[in-house]
């Protein structure tokens, strides 16, 4: 069988129908089993995607055999197979996770490892096709699974949260929609490369009308303000690996989305600007928020927020060295968050209202997670020797190339704020007095190998950035070259037989 | 195996062991630790030549580590404080909790200080600064007190310098393309005509370590908090890294305008000289007031360290060859009395329980060693003749009158070094001084591992004070490093530029002299006469004072002088600085209000939004 | 071998001359203050008496080792500053070693005494004492400012910290600082009150309220030696003013015997008429509170060694 970038796709789906057959005629734990089957033949996918485009380039397929334009293709560029492979990773270490998490079995964990493995594959299918009306599909199937997933514990406030990222998501849904339509009636293409290749031909004012539709569609996904007000509570009220996963993944595709427009399809560059300032404020207005959270996992969504923020000023930025430094933001944003939120939930595990206090003196009872959390806040807020540093480093200094010395500022007087709330949580972790009547949940030895996974990625790369940069590098060329995606989209098409 | 990584494995090493060891025993793990920290010293001293260089990659990143005779003088200190005061740890953290995590982040700061000293690279020098940022504030709140206030001032200010100084490194990346510090200095970054910016936020980061007004406030608790045989490494080695690179880029500023004075058009170096040595002069006069209404004798040497700090940045800002001499002098020398006054107060409260100044007193018959040191330290402080201590001030208040003309400020540092003499006294009366109190009948020695290092601090002392050749050599070595041409130095004769002078020699052979003669008088005449009485056997006018009768004089201690300052002491940058921080913590709640919780308001704001960005679309994105 | 000699016997000379004009100096103020306040008073030679009376007593009270040290510290700094200080001009009678020091090197160490005195009376444990030396070194550092103020401005006016210099710069132009420079010599004045701790400035060993202060628990021996090193300091002190603001002991350019002695009796002269300053002052003044002391001194005192200063940098 010949590997494709189909399979990532294909393959989840395929196991999403037979899920229920299996775990009904043969065995029921198959059902938790499965999904990880699938996402280790995601990474072993990426793995052998990612050496093949080192020797072919950008790799592009087609489903069902019609050529792009018109067929549905899926594009494996460095870019998005890096993204692609990002995912694949994060959304199987938490599945390592979640399996055996105590509090989904109470619930049901059938559903809930079909529902993750189906968010995953959205938002995979929104970082690979090539297709823009595909893309609103991905984008729904992986909005449809978070809603979902956010009310999973059926409590008043999850159900709650779930409702408001439903409404806003659809709001999201309606406009991104509406785009494409303008944008059909237009050029009478959704194929991405095509619309890139003909966006010249839109008349300026309806192409920022259709610029604004996307922005402000892609950027409810992408958590940009003002249009963010769903996630701290989506964050906060679903489970806590899926805070792993919204932070690691969901909103990884929105960028991607949200950056794919702006790069690709159209040659704006008021974009840029917008980009930059939109992702500054959202910055600031998180980040600043996330100061006076008492709430463990809502002070990890604001971060989150105003992580993204910050991946989309980076982005702003434009310049080489500045995509490199906004994709290594995402990625470490991608482990670090994660490892957060899945060591921050077993801190707060028995404690109902999740506050920072009820962490007090936990680094005694239970050390590793501890150490483990202690290394996460150190890395997100760029303390050298973990690998936030250097994608801080990375943006920063192509910040710097431009002279843009305020920026500069701004990002680190926000960066102060970060240290100072994350660094109040490893305090009390560590110094604070110790509350005896908390009782601790050990974690599984699946999540303990999740999680460590996880740190340890962090300290290497935070010692030895080399072993992502080439990847980074050769994404961001991907990105920025416009002509080469075009030309090879449209061109070198391998039909699947 | 390279020396340099060798060093540095050797120290994570040891880290990393006595971590693993702290669960165990506390003694073994605290042994592993001096070992691992006395061999990287042993290996440093013997093994690395000055000027050696190597180069690695790390990306698109060269990095280059190596050391010159600068940085030797800053590696005398770490290595060598940091020797003394693993050894000393051993007894004084003996059977305390988590000795693992302690020795862990001790020697984690020792390697980042080595690491400072062999970066000749922007980004190691980042790394590693930060890397001692944190391990120092796992230390700091390490005794569980006042832990969120402490830990966060330290790290929100340590932060702030930290972050000027990763700008204005960005910003020499982004305008010269280098990261290399050596190649940064050629292309002129660091003086005034090409970019301003970059000295000045490099100057704040580095200030914030040296403790420098405004930016000082962190620094009274948290040296006072710490656990002192950390203290000693924090105040005597670990402020002296903000010394360093001050130094480096002040004098790159000033010695450039020395050879271009009539090219150079704008006035704003000397502006910033004057401004950072009146900084840094403010800064001692405050502290310094501060240090003498302490009661407790870890906060009282707290605030000296800040004050002395003040003097070394006074010396660097004026810039001259004797005054940066002066400083460079003064860190060490600081770095030993510091070291040995904090390893002082921590076989006090070790012994005694406390450092409460109006808890302990007399103790100078029950730890007659620990109080030896303590007296030597604080001659050496107080700068008075003839110990190491004098010849930095010697030297500093001669720059400052004979090279710079800074007639006001040496007032206003001589101000302080003679108020600090209250302050030295308070510490030798309130801690070994005195009544002799009931709670501290039984107070004993200190362990002779905690003895030891203070006696050789002490004795450190004395030998600079007759002979400062010692330390002038690598410091007159360093100074060419970094640009001054033909530093001249003398064994044991301090000079100026107009020709005036001390022999340390003659004022030693005087003293020991007249000394000799008045001690052997003193104690001979009349040996069998002399009756040796306790505290309470004293003239009260008549009275016999009884057993329980408190004859203690601890509480208010210069209380006339506080009311004839008592203008001085109205503001406090401390309450300014938590009032900015209250006023932005309560715009920041204001901020948090965004998010209501509400899902109507958040349809709201999508609408509002998309209303907003369609009516402006025109403008935001075709121009 | 033989200029060793000389200046062994010099050393020794001075310390002789500055012991007996420092005991008479203040046997002479007990008197002319008796009178003054309209007693009899004790004779001019009392001090050399009480020094004997302390000298011979055979019993002494010791509190612990920095108690014994006391009056080592303080016959250490009078004896040093005393050979670091030029005695007659040009330095051909009694140069001593001073040479090798300068005005800031002298001015540490003058605290020198103070200081370990300082500590031995705190080692007596007497509440007494340690509020004395509170009250001292407050004090002190009151009126150190306009004395290193004034410094200041001399040096600045004769670019030299060395007090030969300054003494030989005044000779050359035969102009005293006293009228060269009038403001640093009044802040000098008034610092100087405040050394001398006469009334008003008495509060640090207020026999009546402290029971003589710092020095409550020294007798016998102790009180002896410390008697001895306070007289050579007050020496010490007059002739550095004396150097400094009056020219010494004037131009001397015959070194023959008599012409020496003739310049020792300028210089007592002169530091006799300096100490009737602080003196006479004292007779008319009561006594001020550490705080009004210390304010005292940081007023007009300082405010003169300011105007000081310009007026030798103009």
């Amino acid at each position: 069988m010949v590997i494709s970038p189909v399979h990532y796709i294909a393959v989840p789906l395929l196991a999403a129908f037979l899920i229920p057959l299996l775990s009904k005629f043969i065995h029921k734990e198959l059902a938790r089993i499965v999904p990880g089957i699938v996402f280790l033949y995601s990474i072993f996918i990426s793995i052998t995607l990612m050496l093949q485009i080192g020797d072919k380039g950008i790799i592009s397929e087609v489903i069902a055999g019609w050529q792009a334009p018109w067929g549905i293709n899926l594009v494996f560029s460095p870019f998005s197979g890096f993204l692609a492979s990002l995912m694949s990773i994060i959304g199987f270490l938490i599945w390592l996770y979640s399996y055996n998490f105590k509090k989904i079995d109470k619930e049901q964990s059938q559903k809930y490892h079909i529902l993750q493995m189906m968010m995953v594959t959205g938002a995979i299918g929104i970082v690979l096709t090539g297709d823009i009306f595909n893309l609103f599909v991905f984008m729904e199937i992986t909005a449809i699974t978070a809603y979902s997933l956010t009310s999973f514990y059926r409590e008043r406030d999850g159900a709650e949260a779930g409702f408001k990222y439903l409404l806003i998501g659809s709001f999201a849904s309606v406009l991104i929609l509406l785009a494409i339509m303008i944008l059909y009636t237009q050029l009478g293409t959704l194929n991405m490369a095509e619309i890139a290749q003909k966006s010249h031909l839109i008349p300026t004012s309806l192409k920022t009308t259709i610029i604004v539709l996307f922005l402000v569609g892609f950027g409810i996904e992408a958590e940009m303000f003002p249009l963010n007000g769903w996630a701290p509570d989506a964050y906060s009220q679903s489970p806590g690996p899926i805070g792993a996963a919204f932070a690691g993944i969901v909103v990884k595709a929105g960028v991607y989305a949200l950056v794919r427009v702006i790069f690709t399809l159209f040659d704006i560059h008021g974009a840029y600007d917008f980009l930059i300032y939109g992702g500054l404020i959202t910055m600031i207005i998180a980040e600043t928020s996330a100061l006076a959270q008492t709430n463990l996992k809502r002070m990890l969504a604001y971060s989150s927020i105003g992580q993204m923020g910050f991946v989309l000023m980076a982005f702003g930025i434009g310049t080489h060295q500045a995509i490199v430094g906004a994709l290594f933001l995402m990625f470490n944003h991608a482990i670090i968050k994660s490892l957060l939120f899945m060591s921050g939930s077993y801190l707060t595990y028995n404690s109902l209202t999740k506050q920072i206090s009820a962490l007090s003196g936990l680094g005694k009872k239970l050390p590793l997670v501890s150490i483990l959390f202690g290394i996460g806040a150190f890395a997100i807020v760029g303390l050298p020797p973990f690998s936030g540093f250097w994608s801080k480093l990375y943006v920063l200094s192509a910040a710097a190339d431009k002279n843009m010395l305020l920026l500069i500022m701004t990002i680190l007087a926000v960066s102060i704020v970060e240290i100072i709330y994350y660094f109040r949580v490893v305090s009390t972790l560590y110094y604070g007095k110790q509350n005896p009547e908390i009782e601790i949940q050990k974690p599984s030895i699946n999540a303990m190998v999740s999680m460590i996974a996880l740190g340890i990625t962090i300290l290497v790369v935070g010692v030895y950035p080399d072993v992502i940069t080439n990847l980074l590098e050769n994404a961001a060329t991907a990105l920025t070259d416009k002509a080469t995606y075009i030309q090879s989209v449209l061109t070198q098409n391998l039909p699947i037989n | 195996m390279n020396s340099f990584f060798l060093i540095l494995l050797i120290l994570l090493a040891g880290a990393a062991i006595s971590f693993a060891l702290g669960k165990i025993s506390s003694i073994i793990s605290g042994t592993v630790a001096f070992l691992s920290i006395a061999s990287a010293s042993v290996l440093f001293f013997t093994q690395l030549k000055n000027n050696t260089y190597i180069e690695f990659p790390l990306g698109e990143i060269q990095l280059q580590w190596g050391i010159d005779s600068f940085g030797y003088i800053f590696a005398l200190i770490v290595l060598g404080l940091g020797s003394l005061a693993s050894l000393y740890s051993i007894s004084y953290m003996q059977n305390k909790e988590r000795t693992g995590i302690f020795y862990f982040n001790f020697v984690l700061v020792i390697t980042s200080m080595v690491g400072i000293i062999f970066s000749q690279d922007f980004i190691s020098f980042f790394i590693f600064w930060e890397i001692m940022t944190w391990s120092s504030y796992l230390l700091i709140i390490f005794n569980k007190k006042d832990v969120k206030e402490i830990g966060v001032k330290y790290m929100i200010f340590s932060a702030i310098g930290a972050y000027s100084m990763l700008t204005a490194i960005v910003m020499i990346k982004g305008n010269y393309n280098t990261f290399l510090i050596s190649d940064a200095i050629q292309a002129g970054a660091f003086n005034f005509t090409n970019n301003e910016y970059i000295p000045i936020l490099l100057l704040i980061g580095f200030a914030v370590k040296a403790a420098t007004m405004p930016l000082h406030v962190w620094a009274p608790k948290a040296y006072s908090n710490s656990p002192m045989s950390f203290t000693v490494i924090f105040s005597g080695a670990m402020s002296k890294m903000g010394v360093l690179g001050m130094a480096l880029v002040l004098v790159r500023i000033f010695t450039f305008n020395a050879n271009n004075e009539a090219i150079l058009p704008n006035f704003s170096p000397i502006i910033l000289q004057q401004t950072l040595a009146w900084l840094g002069a403010i800064t001692a006069v405050i502290a310094t007031l501060y240090a003498l209404m302490q009661d407790d004798a870890k906060k009282l040497l707290a605030y000296s360290s800040i004050a002395q700090l003040g003097y070394i940045t006074v010396g660097l800002a004026i810039g001259t060859k004797l005054s940066v001499m002066a400083a460079l002098f003064l860190a060490i020398v600081h770095g030993i009395f510091k070291g040995a006054l904090f390893m002082v107060a921590g076989a006090v409260e070790r012994q005694a329980g406390t450092t409460d100044m109006t808890k302990v007193s007399g103790l100078i018959r029950k730890m007659p060693f620990t109080f030896f040191t303590a007296l030597i330290a604080i001659i050496a402080l107080a700068g008075i003749p003839p110990l190491g201590g004098f010849v930095g001030k010697w030297m500093l208040y001669e720059s400052l009158i004979t090279e710079s003309n800074s007639y006001f400020l040496v007032i206003l540092v001589f101000f302080s070094s003679t108020s600090a003499f209250l302050y030295c006294y308070r510490f030798l009366f309130g801690l070994f001084l005195g009544q002799e109190e009931e709670a501290t009948k039984d107070v004993k020695e200190a362990p002779i591992t905690m003895i030891i290092p203070m006696l050789i601090l002490s004795v450190l002392l004395m030998v600079t004070g007759a002979y400062p050749g010692i330390l002038f050599d690598p410091i007159a070595k360093g100074m060419e490093t970094i640009g001054f041409n033909n530093v001249t130095w003398d064994m044991s004769v301090l000079g100026n530029i107009w020709g005036n002078s001390v022999n340390m020699i003659y004022v030693w052979l005087t003293i020991v002299i007249v000394f000799i003669a008045a001690f052997i008088f003193l104690t001979l005449k009349g040996l069998k006469g002399t009756r040796y009485v306790s505290t309470k056997d004293i003239s009260t006018s008549g009275e016999i004072p009884l057993e329980h009768e408190n004859l203690t004089f601890q509480i208010n201690f210069f209380q006339p002088f506080r009311r004839a300052a008592a203008p001085m002491y109205k503001r406090s940058m401390d309450k300014i600085w938590n009032e900015i921080g209250s006023g932005l913590e309560s715009l920041f709640n204001f901020t948090r209000k965004i998010y209501t919780g509400n899902g109507q308001t958040y349809a709201i704001f999508v609408i509002a939004f998309l209303v907003l960005m369609l009516l402006l679309k025109d403008t935001l994105f075709l121009n | 071998m033989e200029d060793l000699a000389i200046k062994i016997l010099g050393a020794v000379l001075t310390t002789i001359m500055a012991f007996t004009v420092g005991m008479f100096y203040g046997g002479f103020v007990r008197k002319l203050t008796a009178r003054v306040q309209n007693r009899r008073g004790p004779v001019v030679y009392q001090n050399f008496i009480d020094l004997l009376k302390l000298q011979s007593k055979t019993t002494n009270i010791a509190h612990g080792f920095m108690h014994h040290m006391a009056p080592i510290w303080m016959i250490i700094a009078s004896l040093t500053t005393l050979m670091f200080l030029p005695i007659l001009n040009g330095n051909l009678w009694f140069p001593n070693i001073s040479f090798h020091g300068d005005l800031i090197f002298l001015l540490y160490m003058m605290v020198f005494g103070s200081l370990g005195m300082a500590l031995g009376a705190g080692q007596t444990g007497n509440p007494n004492s340690a509020i004395g030396v509170t009250r001292g070194l407050s004090q002190m550092v009151g009126f150190e400012i306009p004395f290193v103020m004034s410094l200041i401005a001399l040096m600045i006016q004769y670019k030299t910290t060395s007090i030969q210099d300054i003494m030989i710069a005044q000779n050359e132009s035969g102009i005293w600082n006293m009228f060269s420079n009038p403001f640093a010599f009044l802040a000098a004045l008034f610092a100087m009150f405040g050394m001398f701790r006469y009334s008003p400035f008495d509060i640090v060993g207020a026999p009546a309220e402290l029971a003589s202060g710092p020095v409550s628990e020294f007798g016998g021996k102790y009180l002896g030696t410390m008697m001895t090193a306070n007289s050579i300091f007050s020496f010490f002190k007059l002739t550095l003013y004396v150097n400094l603001f009056m020219a010494g002991a004037g131009n001397i350019n015959d070194v023959g015997i008599v012409a020496t002695l003739i310049a020792i009796v300028i210089l007592l002269i002169k530091t006799f008429a300096l100490y009737m300053v602080p003196v006479f002052y004292g007779w008319v003044s009561p006594r001020y509170r550490t705080e009004q002391a210390i304010r005292y001194f940081w007023a007009w005192p300082s405010a003169l060694g300011l105007i000081g200063i310009v007026w030798a940098l103009i």
